[in-house]
Order: C-alpha cells, then structure tokens, then sequence
C-alpha cells in the first residue's frame, strides 16, 4: 500500500471519524510520530520509537531492570529516584527514567548519560535480571482505536512471564487497584498479537472512543493528537510514557 | 414441532454436533516403548467451538482425505509461551478472552459497547457458564437481550474469515481476515429488494458476495465457488446465503462466524 501523508487528512486537519480512526489516518499518524521520535534524542534513548511501514503499527521497546530480591536495598541511589513507581521498590527502569526524569524536573543534568558513559555500570546492569518491554500500537478492526499491545521477555532470568508480572514490574503503583477491580481479570488482556500471532498483553479498547470524547476537541484533534491524547490515556497505565520533546514538537502538551 | 430450516431449529443442531477427536501423544513425547494408546473423545460441538477447537477443526481438514494431526503434550515447565496463551487453572484467561469477543460482536452489531455493559453481572457470567455447560437454553436466554430484534438489522455483521494454510504446512499461523461488513449493499441492478427489511436500491449481502469483496482473488464470482470454498461448522456454506441470517441462526457462543477458506481440487 502507498501513502501518501501529505495529502491525507490525519496529519494537520480534524479527523473524518472521530472518536474513531480510520485506517489511512492512523497509517500517517503513527508514520509521522515515527519521524518526529527519530529526530528526538529522548525517544532514541527510550529504546527507540518506530513505524512498521508494512503492517502499519506503532513500536517502542524498552528494557527495565529489576533487582534480585537479595541485592534489594544496595542501589538506593536508584531507589531514591523520584520517578521510580512507589511500590515497585525491586524496579528501576533505566532508559525509562531518563524521560521521566527530564518531565519531572525538566533539568538541564543528565544523570543517566553519566551512567552510560560508565562502563562499570554498563556491566553491573547487565548482571542484573531485565525484563524487555515491547509495545505495539495497533488499529483494532473491531473498535477503529488504536489498541496498545505489549510483550514480556526476561533477560537473565528464565521465570514464566504472567499477568503477576505485569502488575508487579509494569504497572506503576497507582493504577494497579482501577486497573485489576474491572472486566473478568481487569483491563489488561491476554490474547495474540493482531500481526505476529504471538501471545500478547493488551490494554482492553472497548472504552477507547468514551474517553477519547471526553478529553479531546473534536474540531482541533489531529491523528498525530490523538495519538498522543491516547497515549496519555492508555500507556501510563502500563508505563510507557511519550518523551517530552515529542509532546511538545506536537504543541500538543496542553491537552 | 419447529420449521426443520428455522434459525432456532439450526442453532440447536449446531449446539448439538460432536467433533469426534483422537488424542494421541506423539512419539517422542510417549513413555512406552512402543505405542500409547490413544484416547478418543467427542467434545460438544459447540462447547469447543467457543475455544476456537471448531475453526480449527475446519481448517485442518482442508484436504479431501481427513488426515490425522499431532499436537504436543504441554506441561508447564516446557509450554510454548511464544506461540500459546497459557491459561491458568481457574479458567480466568478463556472466560475473559471469551468476554472481549462476546463484547467485540455486540460493538460490530450496535456500534457502540453499550449492550454488554447492559447485562446484570449475573447474566454476564451466565453466558459464559451457559457455554461452559452447553446450556442452550440460558445461552439464547442471555443472548436474546445482546442482539438486536430480527426487525433491526445489525450495522455490521461479526466475520472472521480464516485463510487456507499454505499447502506444505501442517501447523502454523492461520490468517485471519475481518473487514466492517454492512448486512446490506447497494444494489447494482436496481431491482426492488427481495428483504422487507432493507431500504430502497440495496440488497442483502450474501456470503458470496461479501467473500467476492474481501478476497476477489480467491472468489473471482459472488455466486459460484470457483477456486475455493466456505467453511461453517463443517459444513460448505451456499454462496448466497445472506451474512446477517447466517450469524444470527449459525453463530459461534461469542457471536462470531469463524469462516474457513477451503481450497477446492
């Protein structure tokens, strides 16, 4: 299939479907969001945002570290991090708190590039059982919202990967409760990816458009807003945060 | 005693069909020197079909002669997680994946996810346990409240279409096609509609035509299966069979037709 953005709706006017998205305007939606994350450093750093130019989706991968139970208390600098979810004392996310750092504080320091340039700490990171997050962002054929799938894979460390997992590791603390109390076994699902056939994780869409209509303006969304209106909706929920620099590249940080 | 043809009449003989299945270890997973015994079973048709057994089913008897197919022992310690969901022993992920797609259909026939939100929580697990149970009875009790009147046509009918595996592989992923599906098209020839139900100068869509639109290539004409054919519970669906009619009186427990592609020849 050919796009072409430039003349497509989804990229500066409203949309033709809102609250839903057609196909063509989340194609050039997640294809523009993709550029935009390419020319940000935050976003490279998070483990790189990309379009699939062939099946049309939204990627982002990011590792997050988990400390062994033992070592538990030894990295209080990390612990002490602000950004670091309360209860999930045994979590850090490297690459994670890096943007969340910068939306916390907008500082000027960057603490986590010291890290990087250590190799020391490059080595202890990789001793240490991580847990590889990656998030797809679909069109769902039913609802016409994107639905944000994501997969667990442990490094150094072979324990199953189940929805326990991804309350205690992903979940950030203040949404555990909302999530868990709705549908069968709470908002998040287990189904197989729309793509690859693989088992997946996904963020149940069926109230999607609801809430969409709830926070977004009709007559100024575009399908790069929207994304990001969504974004804020669903992915804090399962911790994936957009970097700073693209919500405001969209001038879109206000809503 | 009921029409032999009416929607009630084929649902019950769908809920009533048994899949005769042989389960049998495969070689190398077998303790016995020589050869396990295998175990025969002939689940509820309409029990699996719910699990996607049916579709499956369907799919891998493609071939004119039924051949037998292999599936592995899973124990939890060696389970393909990068191919399967691995269900719990509550049964939580199956009720659960089986709600999303009960609330799928009723977004595709309503257009909005209100209907499922209007069932009491009884009824919700009830029609899950009325799956469970092969309970005909609750299920079109339950059912009732979540499809619209047969007066109200659906505003898309829920399809899923599974394409044929390539022709080497046993296993594998089965593609699946799902596209909106209006219960009626615009009529080319401008002949008065045969329905009651539809409004001026459109038609219902039938399987053919719906198949014609979606895969051309595979279906080249709406009336006649030329390279390939549809699949239901076994059993070839007429091309011009109406899609809404088809759902309505032939759908699995979650509200979907799960349609195979069979390649003829």
């Amino acid at each position: 299939m050919m796009l072409n953005c430039d003349a497509v709706k989804s990229s500066a006017s409203p949309l033709s479907a809102f609250p839903f998205l057609t196909a063509e305007e989340f194609n050039c939606a997640c294809h523009k969001f993709a550029e935009r994350a390419r020319s940000c450093t935050a976003a490279q750093e998070d483990g790189g945002w990309s379009s699939n130019h062939d099946l049309f989706s939204l990627r982002v991968t990011k590792h997050v570290e988990v400390q062994a139970p033992a070592s538990e208390d030894a990295d209080l600098r990390e612990l002490s991090r602000p950004t670091v979810p309360a209860t999930s004392r045994s979590m850090t996310a490297s690459t994670q708190t890096d943007v969340q750092v910068r939306d916390a504080q907008d500082a000027d320091e960057e603490p986590e590039e010291e890290e990087a340039k250590d190799p020391e700490a490059l080595i202890r990171t990789n001793l240490r059982p991580t847990l590889q997050l990656d998030y797809d962002i679909v069109l769902s054929q039913t609802y016409q919202v994107p639905v944000l799938y994501f997969t667990l894979r442990w490094h150094n460390d072979s324990s199953p990967v189940g929805l326990d997992t991804v309350y205690q590791y992903v979940v950030p603390q203040q949404y555990r409760q909302q999530l868990q109390s709705v549908g069968v076994m709470g908002g998040i699902s287990l189904g197989y990816h729309p793509e690859s056939g693989a088992p997946a994780f996904f963020v149940h869409p069926c109230n999607t458009a609801d809430a969409m209509t709830h926070v977004a303006d009709e007559r100024l969304i575009t399908g790069e807003t929207y994304l990001l209106v969504w974004l804020g909706l669903v992915g804090q929920s399962v911790n994936l945060h957009v970097p700073r620099e693209i919500a405001l590249g969209n001038g879109a940080s206000s809503s | 005693m009921d029409n032999p043809a009416s929607p009630a009449r084929v649902q019950q003989c769908i809920w009533e069909g048994r899949i005769p299945l042989e389960i049998a270890l495969a070689p190398s997973e077998s303790r016995s020197y020589d050869k396990t015994d295998t175990y025969m079973a002939s689940p509820d048709h309409a029990h699996t079909f719910t699990q996607g057994t049916g579709g499956l089913v369907d799919a891998l008897n493609r071939s004119r002669v039924q051949g037998s197919h292999t599936f592995h022992r899973c124990s939890q310690g060696d389970w393909p997680s990068e191919d399967l969901v691995r269900l719990d022993e509550n049964g939580m992920v199956m009720n659960d994946a089986f709600i999303n797609s009960v609330k799928e259909a009723d977004f595709l026939r309503n257009g909005t996810a209100k209907g499922i939100m209007t069932l009491s929580k009884e009824d919700s697990s009830g029609l899950w346990k009325a799956v469970e149970e092969v309970d005909l009875s609750s299920f079109q009790r339950i059912s009732q409240i979540l499809l619209p009147p047969p007066s109200q046509p659906f505003r898309n009918v829920p399809i899923r279409i599974f394409l044929p595996l390539p022709p080497d592989e046993e296993a594998g992923l089965l593609k699946v096609v799902q596209s909106p599906l209006p219960p009626f098209v615009s009529n080319s020839t401008g002949a008065q509609s045969a329905s009651p139900r539809s409004s001026p100068g459109t038609q219902p869509q039938t399987i053919g035509g719906a198949l014609h639109a979606l895969l051309p290539n595979l279906f080249p004409s709406r009336r006649t299966p030329v390279l390939a054919k549809p699949v239901l519970h076994g059993a070839v669906l007429p091309m011009s069979a109406p899609i809404e009619e088809v759902v309505r009186c032939s759908a699995y427990g979650d509200g979907w037709a799960y349609i195979v592609v069979r390649m003829m020849g």
